[in-house]
């Protein structure tokens, strides 16, 4: 957690902090001792003119203490927040430039989790740490100390309380941290139930399983809401007890401070004011056994914060790249076998074949075949283990990274749009396209319609991950996006499969037909046979490895892989 | 459903409106939803008037004790008085005279009056808890029961986010307020006024002058707090926009890179982070200052009593034990000021999370409205549509005279491209919303005369939504059919190839699939939901054929299966296969969520249409599949 502050943080700041909060718990601690003047000096003797002058003093230091405090909260919110917005800038800038394997590594919703909690948790720390949990020891040592001058015989009380004070806070924690832990968990049952009520009610209905719901419900109900009466039972003990503590410790600074009096050994004031010590002694522990409660789950986040700033990024760009002819390239893989991070068998193996401009390449296979594995090769997500991926004869590991995401039109499986216009979108990978240009891609992409449908057009508010849109529509906005770019290979990892047969088959023949992409290499990644027939090229994977290479025609004749994917998909019959 | 329903669709938990910290809501109806809140507790009255007693009993205990303490130090204030009198004129002596036995007894009162404050507040929370516990519970399980009372178009109408973010977020925002507000109100009213008037019985001069301060913190609490507020929404809503940009562009981390805009987006990521900077350390300074600020004014409180106390001791009109005990009746004084104020905020958002959560429980539930039609005994049909008109509420009708015979065994295919509606005719067969005209005949019987459930147990439906719930294998199997005996799942499992699979787990049939459902895959689970429907075992059956993303094997046990399910039932069968389509004894055709042709492939081919359009398009180019 304090490595995370090393760099980020203003040590001018958190001295200044620090400095503000000693002078503040002084000043405030020198309050009582004013009063115990009062009382011994002014009171007991009578005069009058000095409590006046002690009165005066006391108002003095309420104000040194009130200003020095606010100087610490604003210093403490400015270094712990600006502390906040330098992680959060490194974690995204470093996120962001993570190749696929830093991507899996950690996952993405996690990566969420740690760029927006976890981050925010330290800053929440790092406020509490620069205020309270550096005033409750300095409080905690003035205070003795203070007491302990007042009287050394009355400090041996703290001696008894503090013990029991730490043994009952002890308990609490043994009996109460692990039913909270459990709460956590019962409160996800809850919801979990709850949610798969939401997500599965048509079938629930259908099934006429309501009652089994309700009753599973109310099981995960029940047993959480015996959970929390425990818990929060035990808790009702927690605040009374606490008093009780500070009281007794009250009532026995009075008696045997009474009888120190007696023997003339203690002022009257002195007494009061080690009252008053003796409180912020015990509330001081009791802040900083609280603190204490929160540093662990602060530190946890610190490391998952950590574990992603140390990660470094495996693909790296070449120092001295080879330029590339970006618009006219071939693609080529050259005997390609390739191994996910720490995995034992290889995803591809043997993958080998070369196409040039004009032509069109499709893969197929079942699920877990490694098709998409393959095309993220192309713009190296990641890099191959042996044989090499070439554009237009050049290594791609030899080419900048920059010129090589130009030359490589990418369409993932999973669409993703950006909040925004459709025009914002559809600009992502060519600032300098005219409207033309886009209605052109859309019109390729069977997108024209609905954009066009609508009165805004171009300028469609696209919601949070185009979630104003359906799969499919989303699907072929992603498609558009990636035909506005000019390059010299257009990947479509499996993008069509979320469009029904007609739109699939519309937007092949509008790709072949189009200038600009019938003259560069297409790469189709697909799971239906109608989708792939018509390629230049089709590569058959199974289990990794490149089982047939070749036309339709071939590969129907001679492929057995092919035969079968045929066959599953089409009964005897249907070939016409 | 049809796209243009999709916008309205949108999932996630605990995103939509719930309290957020530092904003609070106001709710439309406060006294009503109050008093509809409290109703929840009415079975429970004794216990919350027993606690408020207890609440009341242990808070005044709690105040009266600094003036019984003070006693101790006037005592010993008198004796050390004396002593040094004494002392003055001359007399020696080991020890002061004070009165030990006067103070043991003071001490004594004092013990019992902290230990029945401790005991009183104890109880309190003990029972409230129960109290809370119990009424959450209660609103958490009326909650559920709506769920299963509203028809399906609520669930189509509201995203899962909302209505999860007012079961899991204004809930517990509920439980909470019910656990610990309440009492602290109760609590900080009597301790305001039980301190006052400790105050006042100690001096009434005294009291004016440490109320001198009070506009003070008036000031503190009606300015800065609500200034903290504003900066708290402010910033809630920079995090909001800051975290939107973190997810949308992680999630399309790939789009991202390889459209070489990670400088523009880290350019755009740098000015939302700044402004969330400038409206968080804002806030929390804000925030911050507020405690520094009544201490302070609580200390000025503090000198001025010192000064005046003291001189009216001196003057000997009141007593040191006095001042003593009217010091911290001064430190005690604006706390609950602010704790009060605290409160009033936070009952506000409270009530307004009731106010949604009841919005939920005030939904209409579903109506059963009879056809008014006879049963048609001579209909021979499983099923018929007779002149059916249907639509969504708000939005023009999907058909207006539809028609169709369904006789036992027949297989009825729907088409039609992506998003054409196909889940309309799974609407209007199952009843997830009713015709609205002419009747769907189930037997001869208008289904709007039979029970829901009565209907439904003639069908059972095999979705592409792979829904299976958190428990073990069996127990979804059994889901299918609860009265099913054991044979009867075993063999269900079989026959949809899940016997096999299922037997290979460490745990066979007692594996607990998980919400993600990592632990099998999902055509695994498509197998499970087949096995489901087999148990149900029904006369007729709806079907989703799958369309992608299993691997080839279990594409093969898939097709099996639900050829085996399909094989003499009646069913309906959303179709994306040549060989199904062409098997059908009719075929529906949908587009744009209504029918637009029906007949067989012979029939519908040669009427050279819709149909005919999308079974051609699927050979262009020139290569024959």
């Amino acid at each position: 957690m304090f490595k995370l502050a090393k760099g980020r943080a203003s040590a001018w700041a958190i001295t200044g902090a620090v400095l503000f909060m000693i002078v503040q718990v002084i000043a405030s601690l020198y309050l009582p001792n004013l009063t115990a003047d009062i009382v011994n000096k002014g009171v007991a003797l009578g005069d009058t003119d000095y409590i006046w002058h002690a009165g005066f003093k006391m108002i003095g230091c309420a104000i040194i203490s009130v200003v020095a405090s606010v100087c610490n909260v604003f210093l403490a919110a400015r270094v712990s927040q600006k502390l906040g917005q330098r992680i959060r800038a490194d974690i995204y800038r470093k996120v962001i430039n993570f190749s696929h394997d830093e991507m899996d590594q950690v996952g993405t919703s996690s990566l969420i989790t740690r760029t927006t909690n976890d981050v925010t948790q330290i800053q929440n720390v790092w406020v509490m740490i620069l205020r309270m949990m550096i005033m409750a020891p300095i409080m905690l040592i003035g205070a003795s100390f203070l007491a302990y001058q007042k009287n050394h015989t009355l400090t041996m009380i703290f001696l008894i309380v503090i013990p029991i004070m730490m043994i009952f806070i002890g308990i609490m924690m043994v009996f109460a941290v692990p039913l909270f832990r459990k709460m956590q968990d019962k409160t996800d049952k809850i919801n979990l139930v709850f949610r798969e009520g939401l997500t599965g009610v048509r079938v629930i209905r259908a099934f006429r399983q309501d009652d089994f719901e309700q009753n599973r419900f109310d099981v995960a109900n029940k047993d959480y809401t015996d959970n929390a009466v425990k818990v929060f039972s035990i808790m009702a003990l927690a605040m009374p007890v606490m008093t009780l503590i500070m009281s007794g410790t009250n009532i026995g600074i009075d008696w045997w401070g009474g009888h120190l009096i007696a023997q003339q050994a203690l002022e009257t004031g002195n007494l009061i004011a080690f009252i008053t010590y003796a409180m912020q002694i015990l509330m001081s522990f009791m802040m900083l056994s609280m603190i204490l409660m929160f540093i662990p789950r602060a530190q946890a986040s610190a490391t998952r914060i950590n574990e992603v700033l140390d990660l470094t990024t495996t693909i790296k760009a070449p120092a001295t790249p080879t330029p590339l002819d970006e618009s006219h390239a071939s693609l080529q893989f050259d005997h390609v076998d390739f191994r996910y991070h720490g995995a034992e068998e290889p995803a591809l193996a043997g993958i080998d074949f070369n196409m040039q401009p004009g032509q069109t390449l499709a893969i197929i296979g079942g699920t877990g075949s490694g098709k998409s594995t393959l095309v993220n090769l192309i713009p190296r997500f990641y890099d191959v283990e042996k044989g090499a991926v070439k554009l237009d004869g050049t290594d791609v590991r030899e080419l900048d990274l920059k010129v090589l995401h130009g030359a490589v039109a990418f369409v993932p499986q999973k669409a993703n749009l950006f909040t925004g216009t459709v025009r914002d979108n559809l600009k992502y990978g060519n600032e300098d396209a005219t409207d033309d240009e886009l209605w052109h891609a859309l019109e390729i992409a069977q997108a024209k319609d609905f954009i066009e449908e609508n009165p805004e057009g171009l300028d469609y508010h696209v919601e949070q991950g185009g979630g104003n849109f359906s799969g499919g529509q989303k699907q072929r906005l992603a498609i558009a996006r990636a035909l506005v770019k000019d390059a010299s290979v257009y990947v479509f990892d499996d993008s069509f499969s979320a469009l029904d047969f007609k739109t699939d088959a519309l937007l092949r023949q509008a790709l072949k037909d189009d200038e600009k992409i019938s003259n560069r290499v297409v790469v189709i990644v697909g799971q239906r046979v109608s989708t792939v027939a018509d390629a230049d090229t089709i590569v058959v994977l199974d289990d990794g490895k490149m089982v047939g290479r070749g036309s339709h025609a071939e590969l129907k004749a001679t492929n057995t892989t092919y035969q079968e994917i045929i066959k599953s998909q089409i009964r005897e019959g249907d070939e016409d | 459903m049809a796209e243009s329903k999709q916008p309205q669709q949108r999932m996630g938990g605990g995103h939509g409106p719930g309290p957020r910290m530092g904003l609070v809501e106001k709710p439309k109806n406060f006294w009503g939803t109050t008093m509809r809140l409290l109703g929840y507790m009415k079975s429970r009255l004794v216990g919350i008037v027993l606690v408020l007693l207890l609440a009341i009993a242990a808070t005044i205990f709690q105040i009266r004790t600094p003036k019984v303490l003070g006693q101790v130090t006037t005592e010993i204030f008198k004796g050390y008085m004396k002593g040094v009198a004494q002392q003055k004129a001359g007399i020696q002596m080991a020890e002061f005279p004070i009165d030990f036995d006067k103070i043991k007894g003071i001490i004594i009162t004092v013990i019992f009056m902290y230990l029945a404050s401790a005991v009183f507040s104890f109880l309190q929370q003990y029972i409230m808890t129960r109290i809370s516990q119990r009424t959450v519970y209660d609103l958490r399980r009326e909650l559920k029961y709506k769920m299963k009372t509203v028809p399906i178009n609520y669930y189509d109408t509201h995203s899962n986010g909302d209505v999860m973010s007012r079961a899991v977020n204004d809930m517990d925002n509920i439980a909470s307020t019910l656990q610990q507000s309440l009492t602290q109100m109760v609590t900080s009213a009597v301790t305001l006024i039980g301190t006052l008037w400790m105050m006042i019985s100690i001096s009434g001069k005294m009291t004016l002058i440490a109320l001198v301060t009070i506009p003070l913190s008036l000031v503190v609490v009606g300015i800065v707090a609500p200034k903290s507020q504003k900066f708290f929404a402010s910033q809630q809503k920079a995090l909001g926009l800051l975290n939107n940009q973190v997810e949308e562009n992680y999630a399309g981390q790939v789009i991202v890179k390889s459209f070489n805009r990670e400088e523009t987006v880290m350019q755009n990521f740098e000015v939302e982070n700044q402004k969330f900077y400038n409206a968080a350390w804002k806030a929390q300074f804000v925030s911050g200052i507020i405690m520094p600020l009544m201490t302070f004014i609580n200390n000025i409180s503090y000198v001025f009593v010192a000064i005046f106390g003291g001189l009216a001791v001196s003057n000997g009109t009141v007593s040191l034990g006095d001042v003593q005990a009217f010091l911290q009746y001064t430190q005690q004084f604006s706390q609950p000021i602010s704790q009060l104020a605290n409160l009033a905020n936070t009952i506000q958002s409270t009530i307004a999370s009731a106010e949604r959560v009841f919005e939920v429980l005030d939904e209409p539930d579903m109506t059963d409205e009879p056809s008014g039609m006879p049963a048609v005994p001579d209909d021979h049909n499983k099923l018929t549509m007779d002149h059916v008109k249907f639509g969504y509420d708000g939005s023009p009708l999907l058909m207006t005279d539809y028609n169709l015979e369904v006789k036992p065994g027949q297989m009825i295919a729907i088409v039609g491209p992506t998003g054409a509606g196909k889940t309309t005719v799974i609407n209007m067969l199952e009843r997830f919303y009713d015709v609205k005209g002419g009747a769907i005949r189930l037997d001869g019987v208008d289904t709007r005369d039979m029970s829901r459930e009565d209907l439904r147990s003639h069908f059972a439906m095999v979705l592409q939504d792979t829904w299976l719930f958190t428990g073990s294998i069996w127990d979804n199997l059994k889901y299918g059919r609860e009265d099913a005996s054991d044979e009867q799942i075993l063999e269900a499992a079989k026959a949809a190839h899940v016997d096999n699979f299922v037997r290979q787990l460490p745990k066979g049939y007692d594996t607990i699939l998980n919400e993600s459902a990592s632990n099998i895959s999902q055509g695994q689970r498509q197998l499970l939901t087949i096995a489901r429907a087999f148990v149900a075992d029904p006369e007729i059956l709806i079907l989703d054929e799958a369309t992608s993303s299993v691997d080839t094997r279990t594409e093969v046990h898939i097709q099996h299966a639900m050829s085996r399910l399909l094989k003499d039932r009646t069913s309906f069968v959303v179709a994306h296969r040549l060989s199904t389509i062409r098997d059908a004894d009719n075929i529906i055709v949908m587009n744009h969520g209504s029918i637009v042709e029906t007949g067989n492939h012979d029939q519908l081919m040669a009427q050279n249409g819709f149909y005919a359009d999308l079974y051609n398009s699927q050979f262009s180019g020139n290569v024959a599949i």
